[in-house]
C-alpha cells in the first residue's frame, strides 16, 4: 500500500490510499496536482474588485444575488470573466433561469468580440432550454478596439434578442451608466428596471452630446430613471437600489411561464380584500364626469397578495399590472379615471399595446377594465401620430390569439375608444357590463346636439329639453342592456358578480397553471 | 426669491374652476383647480407644498397639456 498525502484535505480529506498494483505514480499527480491548480486559480480570479461609485455589488455577486441562495452555476466562467460578464444559470422560485451580468471593472464593460460571444452563449443556452434570461446590464458599449468586430457582436445579442421575443421572457436591468449597444438591448427585450441614480441608459453620455450638438445635460437628464420611467418609456419600473432591482426582477419573474406555451406559475387563490370588495358596489360615481381610482374597483375583484404594475410613471390615464385571479396569472388593463379622466391618447395606447403583447405571446390572460371617455382629439395628439399609436392598441387586442381575453365595462365606453379597449370585435372572449355603464358612438351630450340641432335650436327651455333628450339616449342608445340585447356583451352584471365570472371564465378558457413549488 | 414651480396642466383643457386663490397656502394633494376636457371633470393636485403665487390660466381658458395651472412657491 502506497500512502499519499493529500495536497487538498478539503477535498480529499486527510490521507488517500491507493492500491500498490495500480500502476502509475504520475497519475497520482494527474488526479491532485491539477485540483491544487484549480483551487489557486479559482481563489485567484476571485479577488474582489471593490465596486465604484453608487455601486454596492460587483457583477458576480449581483448574479449570484439574482436566483436563489446556492443556485448559481457558471457559464464560460473564465472565458466570460476576462471578457467582462458572468454568465450563468440558477433557480428563480424554483425555476431555471438564466444570467448575464456585465463588469464594469473591467473596462467599464465594453462589449468586446469575447464578452459578445460570451453573452449570446448564454442566450442560445435559454432558448435552446426555453428559460427566461435576465440582463444585469452596466456597460459603456461597444468596445471601440474591436472595431466592426464589437459591433458585429452587439448585433448578435441584439439578433438573438428578438429571435427569442416570442419564445422566452427577457429582462434587463439597467445598473450602471449603459451607453449604445448596452442601451439598445433592453430596448429589445420585454421589460426594463432601472435603478434610480445609478442605472441610465443613452445613446451617448453627456460628453459626446455636447461634443456632437452642443447641449449640456447631466447623465441623469439624459437618461437617468427620471427621464425614461417617466418622460420616454424606455424603461418600465424605477427602484432605489440593486437589490430593489434584483427584487422586482424575480417579481416579474413569479407571473410569468418560463418559456411561450407553459404552464403559468400557480398558487393558492386568496380573495380580495374584503373592505375593497363590499365597496365595490358604491366605488363609480354615478356621474360620468366624476373620477375615481380604479385600482379600488381592482382590488375588490383581484386576488388580494402580490401585484406587479409596469410603467407606473408612464402615460398614468392607463393602468397596466399582472396579478392574480383565482391564482393564476393575469395581466390587467385599465383605464384610469383618476389621472388625465382615463383618457387613451398615443402614449397610453403604446404602453397598453405593448403590455397586451407581452401577455399575448406568454399565455397570460388579458382582463380589461373599461372606463373610457375616448381617444383624446387636437392638433398635439394627431402631431403625435395618435391614429397610428391607436392602431397598435387595436392591434395589440387582435393579435393576442391564444390567451384568454376577458372585458367588464365598469362605466363609459365610447366610441373607438370602446372598440380599442378589448372589445368582442376586436378579440375579447367574453364581456360583461356594469349596470350604469354606457357603451356608444358618443357620450349623451355630444349625440343629442348632433341628432337634435333644429328641435334643441327652437326649444322653449333648450336646457331642460337637452337634459330629457340625453337621458332618452342613454336609456335607449346607450345601455349596457342594448348591448347585451346585440349579443355583443355577454350579460349586464352587478359589481360584486364580476370576480365569479372572470374565476369561472378562466377555469374553463385557460386550465394550464402550475402549481406552486 | 425662493424656488417656484409651475404646476402642469395633465391635458388640453378648459379651466373651470380654480379652487385656489393667490396667496393661499397649498399641501401636496391638495385641489388647485378642476379642469374640463372629453366631458370629464379633471382634478388637478399640488405636486408640491407651498404658497399659490400665480395662477395664470383664469377660469374659463383654455390650457394646453403642461401650460401652467398655478405657480407655487415652496
Amino acid at each position: 500500500m502506497i500512502v499519499l498525502e493529500c495536497e487538498n484535505n478539503l477535498m480529499f480529506g486527510a490521507t488517500m490510499t491507493i492500491a500498490p498494483n495500480h500502476h502509475a505514480l504520475g497519475q497520482h499527480h494527474a488526479v491532485s496536482h491539477p485540483r491544487r491548480t484549480v483551487l489557486e486559480r479559482r481563489e485567484a480570479a476571485a479577488q474582489r474588485i471593490e465596486p465604484r461609485g453608487r455601486r454596492t455589488m460587483t457583477a458576480e455577486e449581483r448574479a449570484v444575488a439574482l436566483v436563489d441562495r446556492g443556485t448559481f452555476t457558471w457559464i464560460n466562467r473564465q472565458y466570460a470573466a476576462k471578457a467582462g460578464v458572468v454568465t450563468g444559470w440558477g433557480l428563480v422560485d424554483g425555476r431555471p433561469v438564466v444570467v448575464t451580468s456585465q463588469d464594469a471593472a473591467i473596462a467599464s464593460g465594453a462589449i468586446g468580440t469575447a464578452l459578445a460571444d460570451a453573452v449570446q452563449s448564454a442566450q442560445r443556452f435559454a432558448l435552446d432550454h426555453g428559460y427566461p434570461i435576465v440582463y444585469l446590464n452596466d456597460s459603456g458599449g461597444a468596445r471601440i478596439h474591436d472595431g466592426i468586430k464589437a459591433l458585429h457582436g452587439c448585433g448578435g445579442i441584439f439578433n438573438l434578442n428578438v429571435k427569442a421575443t416570442r419564445r422566452i421572457p427577457q429582462i434587463s436591468v439597467i445598473l450602471g451608466p449603459c451607453a449604445g449597444a448596452a442601451a439598445y438591448s433592453p430596448a429589445l427585450t420585454d421589460w426594463t428596471i432601472m435603478v434610480r441614480e445609478l442605472g441610465q441608459m443613452f445613446l451617448t453620455g453627456p460628453d459626446i452630446v455636447k461634443a456632437a450638438t452642443g447641449e449640456d445635460a447631466t447623465a441623469e437628464e439624459i437618461g437617468g430613471s427620471g427621464m425614461h420611467a417617466g418622460t420616454s418609456g424606455v424603461a418600465h419600473l424605477a427602484v432605489d437600489d440593486e437589490e430593489a432591482a434584483l427584487a422586482a426582477a424575480r417579481h416579474l419573474l413569479s407571473f410569468v411561464p418560463s418559456h411561450a406555451g407553459a404552464a403559468l406559475p400557480g398558487l393558492p387563490s386568496i380573495d380580495p380584500d374584503p373592505v375593497a370588495e363590499a365597496r365595490l358596489s358604491t366605488v363609480v360615481p354615478e356621474k360620468a364626469s366624476i373620477v375615481f381610482d380604479m385600482h379600488d374597483v381592482l382590488n375588490g375583484v383581484l386576488d388580494r397578495g402580490p401585484r406587479l404594475e409596469l410603467m407606473p410613471g408612464y402615460a398614468p390615464s392607463i393602468v397596466t399590472m399582472l396579478a392574480r385571479l383565482d391564482g393564476r396569472p393575469v395581466g390587467v388593463v385599465a383605464n384610469q379615471p383618476k389621472a388625465r379622466g382615463g383618457i387613451l391618447d398615443a402614449k397610453s395606447s403604446v404602453k397598453a399595446a405593448r403590455f397586451i403583447n407581452f401577455c399575448g405571446r406568454f399565455g397570460v390572460p388579458v382582463l380589461t377594465f373599461v372606463d373610457v371617455p375616448g381617444f383624446l382629439p387636437g392638433t398635439v395628439e394627431e402631431s403625435r401620430g395618435v391614429i397610428t399609436h391607436g392602431a397598435t392598441l387595436l392591434r395589440a387586442y387582435a393579435e393576442a390569439d391564444g390567451v384568454a381575453k376577458l372585458t367588464v365595462i365598469v362605466r363609459k365606453a365610447y366610441g373607438g375608444a370602446y372598440i380599442a379597449m378589448g372589445s368582442p370585435s376586436i378579440g375579447a372572449d367574453r364581456s360583461w357590463a356594469w349596470p350604469a355603464s354606457e357603451v356608444a358612438v358618443m357620450g349623451p351630450g355630444g349625440a343629442v346636439g348632433l341628432l337634435h340641432r333644429r328641435a334643441l335650436a327652437d326649444a322653449d327651455d333648450p336646457a331642460a329639453l337637452r337634459d330629457e333628450l340625453a337621458a332618452k339616449y342613454r336609456e335607449e342608445v346607450a345601455s349596457p342592456y342594448v348591448a347585451a340585447d346585440a349579443g355583443i356583451v355577454d350579460d349586464v352584471i352587478l359589481p360584486e358578480e364580476t370576480r365569479a365570472r372572470l374565476v369561472g371564465a378562466l377555469r374553463v378558457m385557460s386550465p394550464i397553471v402550475s402549481t406552486a413549488s | 426669491m425662493t424656488d417656484s414651480v409651475p404646476l402642469p396642466a395633465p391635458v388640453v383643457a378648459n379651466v373651470w374652476q380654480l379652487r385656489v386663490a393667490v396667496g393661499d397656502a397649498v399641501d401636496v394633494g391638495t385641489v388647485v383647480a378642476v379642469l374640463e376636457s372629453m366631458k370629464m371633470e379633471i382634478p388637478v393636485e399640488a405636486h408640491v407644498a407651498g404658497t399659490v403665487v400665480d395662477l395664470p390660466a383664469p377660469e374659463g381658458t383654455i390650457v394646453q397639456e403642461g401650460d401652467p395651472v398655478a405657480v407655487i412657491q415652496l
